[in-house]
C-alpha cells in the first residue's frame, strides 16, 4: 500500500503529540526551541539522505510510498527527520521527569 | 567502499563532540543512557518495520552486511546521531534560555 511509510510516521507521531500538550512537560510552551532542536539537525541529515540516496547506499521502494519527492528523497523520508526527532524530544522529556532533576 | 559504515561512525563521533563543545555533557548523564534504552527498542520496531517490509533497501557494497533482525547495524548509528544531536540542541537552547531569564543565577 502506497500510504504505509506515511501512515507509519503517523502512528509514531500521534501518541506523542497528544501528550506532549500534557502540563507536565508542556513541550508547547518552547516552539522555538523545538523548532532548533529539530530543523537544525534535519538540515545536516537531509543532506546526508541525499548523498546517500544518490551514491545508491539505499533506495525507496516505490510501493510504499505515494510517490511526492523534495530534493530526490520521498516526502515521508523527509517529514522522517521531524517525526523521529519530535517523538525523541518527547521520549527524553518523559525520561527526564521520570527520572527526577538529579543526574 | 563501505560509505555507509564510514560516514555513520563519523556522524557518532560528530554528534559526541557537539555534546562536549555545547557543555550540554548528555554523555555523562545517567538519563541519556536510559532514554537509548528506550528509543533502541524504539528504533528495533519502527526501523525494523522499514526493513522489513523493505519500505527502504541497501545497497549491499555500501555497508558491512551485519543485521540485527532485518536492521543494517549502521542505521543504529544513524539513528543514534540524529537523535542525540537533537537532544543536545534542545538542552542546550533550553540552557541558554534559562540564563537570559535569569542573568544573575549561577
Amino acid at each position: 500500500m502506497k500510504l504505509e511509510y506515511f501512515i507509519l510516521l503517523a502512528v509514531c507521531l500521534a501518541g506523542p503529540l497528544v501528550l506532549s500538550f500534557s502540563k507536565k512537560l508542556a513541550l508547547y510552551k518552547y516552539p522555538g526551541r523545538l523548532v532548533q532542536a529539530i530543523v537544525l539537525p534535519m538540515i545536516v541529515f537531509v543532506a546526508w539522505d541525499v548523498f546517500a540516496a544518490e551514491r545508491g547506499h539505499w533506495s525507496f521502494n516505490n510501493n510504499y510510498i505515494t510517490g511526492l519527492f523534495i530534493f530526490n528523497l520521498p516526502v515521508e523520508e523527509i517529514l522522517f527527520f521531524v517525526v523521529i526527532p519530535f517523538a525523541g524530544l518527547f521520549t527524553w522529556e518523559v525520561v527526564k521527569y521520570f527520572s527526577g532533576q538529579k543526574k | 567502499m563501505k560509505e555507509y559504515t564510514i560516514l555513520s561512525v563519523l556522524f557518532v563521533i560528530a554528534s559526541f563532540i557537539l555534546d562536549r563543545v555545547l557543555k550540554t555533557n548528555l554523555a555523562n548523564d545517567r538519563r541519556f543512557w536510559k532514554f537509548w534504552v528506550i528509543m533502541f527498542c524504539v528504533i528495533c520496531i519502527v526501523n525494523g518495520y522499514l526493513t522489513w517490509r523493505p519500505v527502504v533497501v541497501y545497497g549491499d557494497s555500501f555497508f558491512l552486511g551485519i543485521r540485527l533482525f532485518t536492521i543494517p547495524i549502521e542505521d543504529f548509528l544513524f539513528g543514534f546521531s540524529l537523535l542525540t544531536s537533537n537532544l543536545v540542541l534542545w538542552e542546550y537552547f533550553s540552557k541558554k534560555n534559562d540564563k537570559l531569564k535569569k542573568p544573575n543565577a549561577n
